[in-house]
């Protein structure tokens, strides 16, 4: 999707080759009032693959995600995004470094139609200001009708066109999730999160969201860290998979390297955690 | 045959986002507008002035202000009244103080003022939410109507403690002060209304707008798509208070002409914008002038059918007022909670499709 | 001791005596809040509503009187010399549950799953609606309400802190008013008679569990129906012993609503779901005003009463929004 955004977008290009770290977690630990969520877990990500978190309900998938997008703080360790260090950062400056996602529970906004949300997931690279709001015909009109463009051939591309101007709230659950997957798009996003994008779809819907990760990924060169429970999703999709549990990582590898891991094994089928 | 059109059919995206993209909505719209600049002024009475027209513009300036804090941004306040006092209060030592300085100025610059107190008093809502941050905004209205009840400065030190407008002119024309014509105070108020909802169109319909629609509807999922949440609520405080306090300026210097800040600004007034702006349509300009219609034609209908068609004492009908005034927002949260104009939208639905509805 | 601190003293009592009574409308905040999560905008406006029915059941006169003598041209006003006090207070409660029972089937029924902001404001219109039917059916005038309480300074607190102060010095003594303490007195009351009913009885246990899960109350067949309107009523009543206070003291009058007003920053300070937080809150906010009053008030021209509770609010909710009691919310997503 990078070559037909307008010039003025943050990144363009980051100087890092397809292969190359895009992202580092290091040694993050992360409790709330005594209660850990994770500890001293570290993976990376490289441009251009698709990643899986997987685990078990309540292995800290979530919070990760909250913690690289800077949602939450955690108490030690750093994220390295595109080679610059950082330990406290607030979502909204996360987001305009190229961290772009969807929610486990659709974070859509309801009273808005479904072109407006996309068009919110532009946000970051839109600039007017308030005069030329106020007056709207010149800069203000000239870059909403830019950016426009781009969020139809998202539009376009999802297979919504016909639900652009239905508020989101009225929509059924399966197409309020690719709305979603359209709003982090829009952002032109150098990582993209997708926190359960096929929870409680159907074998359809799974396909066709299958089919919209893998082209992002394909054709725009997009990164993608997601979490899913999916087994068979997650094998097909993914280049590589981390599996956490209990906020602990206990692998990491290729698919096939995951599914032959016994600590992995084990979490899965249950063994007593003494 | 109004409405004939059954479909989305734009073949430009400018096309698209066209205020009236219906062809006939658009005819009606210009037509009320010659109706109200070349029309009605010919006709306005003092009568119509003072107790329907301009009560009717300044409410909806209010009104449009009150929508965009809480309508678009999502941040309910109950601090209207005390915006609107600053922004009397503003245009009241301007207009002393630069006795030569246009009054289209001192109405703006009030509105300007308006804006900064606004924004003070906003920056809580960055840490508070909800009916928490509604008693926040009570803090504003108490403390600044106290305030310019116990600063004579405020009021230039006058014996009675009200403020009380001289008389300001546009083109030579009186528009403020006892001998202003109707017709004029009218178009003046008019003409600042119309530019303003103008605005008010506009910011809502580009990406501040959306950046304040997301914060309502959804403010941490906001955050992390990357609206700041600082940029968006802070501004909407700015631009809310500024049309609250043009209309407070209105309201004292074109409408009253003279004023005492309890009266005038209690915390009545900041329920009954906030009636309007529930009644009218919470994020919609046109529902902030259908609700300030309503609320404002209403007790005058009222007042003419109970005092004088059945000739009911006035305190009688003032009560009556209270009482379906609260009932009406009940029903209306219950019923519509997107109010009148979302009334209006069915309505042209309906007649879009008729009379095949299928 | 000196007189000024004696004075300070004094002032600090009467707060408290104040704080007390905002702790009753706070009160009744808590209880529909912790229920049903909805903050009754219209409590105090219950209070006024319950004051004016009393006052007129009292004074026996005729409802909607000016209404009817409006429409019909007659010039009825009383049908009697009025209900003793008891039975007044008694018929009263039973009208504030008949309202409770409305309220829930005319607006609450229909607003189950909104939005709390959106029932917040619905509260606004619904205290509207009872101040305008309060005026309609009882008339606007200012009515003195006398439930037998005693009233006035006390005597003999004021002989006992006299011979506090140093001989000589031009101290006359504290002013406490007698209305102020048995109201204190009845307020601690009605919290213990809450508690022990909230522990203690079924429904009671039934309320606890509504206020702690809505929907696992409901899978176990607790009635959420049943519970707003036994809720609602406990409110009521909360409201009406608040107006019986309030009007006693000042006179049953639409100001009596504007407490309600007062009574949020006491919830900010206390927390929505803490009873004891309201009760706190209440003191706090009371000596705090009236400490106010009397030391920065002169400085700037007084009436600084009108805002301060809610500028401590507000200093408070930039740092503590959970409230004193409140627990920390950790955000999801």
């Amino acid at each position: 999707m990078n070559q037909h955004i307008d010039p003025g977008s943050l990144r363009a290009d980051d100087g890092i080759e397809k292969g190359g770290m895009l992202l580092h977690v290091d040694n993050i630990s992360l409790s709330f009032g005594g209660v850990k969520a994770i500890s001293d877990v570290s993976f990376d990500i490289k441009k251009g693959e698709i990643r899986a978190i997987i685990g078990p309900n309540g292995a800290g998938k979530t919070s990760m995600l909250n913690v690289i997008n800077g949602f939450y703080h955690p108490q030690e360790g750093t994220i390295t995004f595109r080679g610059e260090k950082r330990r406290r950062m607030k979502p909204h400056a996360a987001a305009s470094q190229g961290i772009a996602r969807t929610f486990q529970n659709i974070a859509l906004f309801k009273g808005m139609t479904t072109l407006d949300n996309i068009m919110t997931g532009r946000m970051t690279l839109m600039h007017g200001n308030l005069l030329t709001q106020a007056l709207w015909v010149g800069p203000a009109q000239r870059e909403e009708l830019a950016h426009r463009e781009t969020v139809e051939k998202i539009i376009d591309f999802l297979e919504i066109e016909h639900i652009r101007k239905t508020p989101v709230g009225r929509l059924p659950y399966g197409l309020q999730k690719r709305v979603e997957l359209g709003r982090a798009l829009a952002a032109d996003p150098a990582l993209l999160l997708l926190d359960e994008p096929m929870a409680g779809m159907n074998l359809e819907e799974k396909e066709d969201m299958s089919r919209f990760v893998l082209d992002v990924n394909q054709q725009f060169g997009t990164t993608v860290a997601l979490i899913e429970h999916d087994m068979g999703v997650v094998m097909d999709l993914s280049d590589r998979v981390v599996v956490l549990d209990y906020g602990r990582k206990i692998g990491d590898g290729t698919p096939d390297e995951v599914r032959n891991n016994q600590n992995v094994i084990d979490a899965y089928l249950g063994v007593s955690h003494d | 045959m109004l409405y004939r059109e059954t479909g989305d059919f734009k073949s430009s995206y400018a096309a698209d986002q066209q205020t009236f993209p219906i062809r006939s909505e658009r005819y009606l719209f210009w037509g009320a507008m010659v109706i109200a600049f070349l029309v009605v002024p010919f006709f306005i009475n003092d009568y119509w002035e003072k107790s329907v027209l301009v009560p009717l513009l300044v409410w909806s300036m209010a009104a449009l202000g009150l929508n965009i804090l809480t309508g678009y941004c999502g941040q309910v306040s109950l601090g209207t009244g005390g915006f609107m006092a600053v922004g009397a209060y503003a245009c009241y030592k301007l207009m002393t103080a630069f006795p030569d300085l246009n009054i289209f100025i001192v109405v703006i610059l009030s509105g300007g003022v308006t804006a900064f107190v606004g924004m003070l008093f906003g920056l809580p809502s960055l840490r508070i939410k909800g009916f928490y941050l509604a008693v926040a905004t009570l803090a504003a209205q108490f403390f600044l109507v106290w305030l310019f009840n116990k600063v004579p400065w405020f009021y230039n030190y006058s014996a009675s403690g009200q403020i009380t407008a001289p008389e300001r002119t546009i083109f030579g024309i009186a528009v403020t002060g006892a001998s202003a014509p109707p017709w004029a105070t009218y178009l003046f108020c008019l003409t600042l209304v119309f530019l303003f909802a103008w605005i008010a169109r506009n910011l809502t319909r580009g990406t501040l707008g959306r950046s304040w629609m997301a914060i309502r509807d959804m403010d941490i999922a906001a955050e992390i798509i990357g609206v700041q949440p600082l940029k968006a609520k802070i501004s909407a405080f700015a631009v809310s208070s500024f049309y609250i306090g043009v209309a407070g300026a209105l309201y004292f210097s074109v409408w009253l002409g003279a004023v005492e800040p309890t009266e005038a600004f209690g915390i009545n007034v900041s329920f009954l914008v906030l009636f309007m702006v529930i009644i009218g349509g919470l994020g919609s300009i046109l529902g902030s002038f259908l609700g300030a219609a309503f609320l404002t034609l209403m007790p005058v209908l009222l007042k003419n059918v109970m005092v004088g068609g059945l000739g009911w004492p006035t305190d009688l009908a003032a009560h009556f007022e209270i009482m379906l005034v609260g009932g009406l927002i009940v029903f209306f949260l219950i019923v519509e909670p997107h109010g009148l104009a979302q009334l209006w939208r069915l309505a042209k639905e309906k007649l879009r499709l008729w009379p095949f509805p299928y | 001791m000196s007189p000024d601190f004696l004075n300070f003293i004094e002032t600090v009592l009467n707060g408290l005596m104040t704080g007390v009574m905002y702790s009753l409308v706070a009160l009744g905040f808590v209880l529909i809040f912790k229920a049903s999560g909805i903050f009754n905008f219209a409590q105090g406006v219950m209070a006024l509503f319950a004051a004016l029915t009393l006052v007129g059941l009292q004074t026996g006169q005729v409802p909607f009187a000016h209404l009817i003598n409006a429409v019909l041209g007659t010039d009825v006003h009383h049908w009697g010399p009025g209900l003793p006090t008891v039975l007044a207070i008694l018929v009263t409660m039973l009208v504030m549950i008949a309202l409770a029972f409305l309220i829930e089937k005319v607006v609450l029924k229909h607003l189950v799953n909104q939005e709390p902001i959106i029932l917040f404001m619905a509260t606004i219109g619904l205290a509207y609606f009872l101040e305008g039917t309060g005026d309609l059916m009882w008339g606007a005038d200012v009515k003195a309400l006398d439930v037998g309480l005693p009233s006035g300074g006390s005597f003999w607190w004021e002989d006992v802190t006299r011979n506090w102060a140093p001989a000589g010095s031009d101290y006359f003594g504290m002013y406490i008013d007698t209305l102020d303490v048995s109201a204190a007195i009845i307020a601690v009351v009605l919290v213990v008679a809450l508690t022990l009913f909230s522990q203690y009885t079924a429904t009671g246990r039934a309320l606890r569990a509504v206020a702690d899960d809505h929907q696992a109350a409901l899978s176990v067949g607790i009635s959420l129906r049943s519970i707003w309107v036994i809720v609602w009523s406990i409110a009521g009543f909360v409201a009406l012993v608040a107006g019986i206070m309030w009007g006693a003291k000042s006179g049953v009058q639409f100001s009596l609503s504007l407490i309600a007003l007062k009574a949020l920053p006491v919830l900010i300070l206390g927390g929505f779901t803490s009873i004891p937080g309201a009760i706190v809150g209440g003191l706090i906010i009371g000596v705090g005003e009236k400490l106010a009053e009397a030391y920065v008030g002169p400085l700037v021209g007084g009436a600084v009463e009108n805002w301060f509770a809610y500028m401590v609010a507000l200093a408070f909710l930039l740092f503590r929004p959970q409230g004193l009691y409140g627990e920390k919310i950790i955000e999801r997503i």
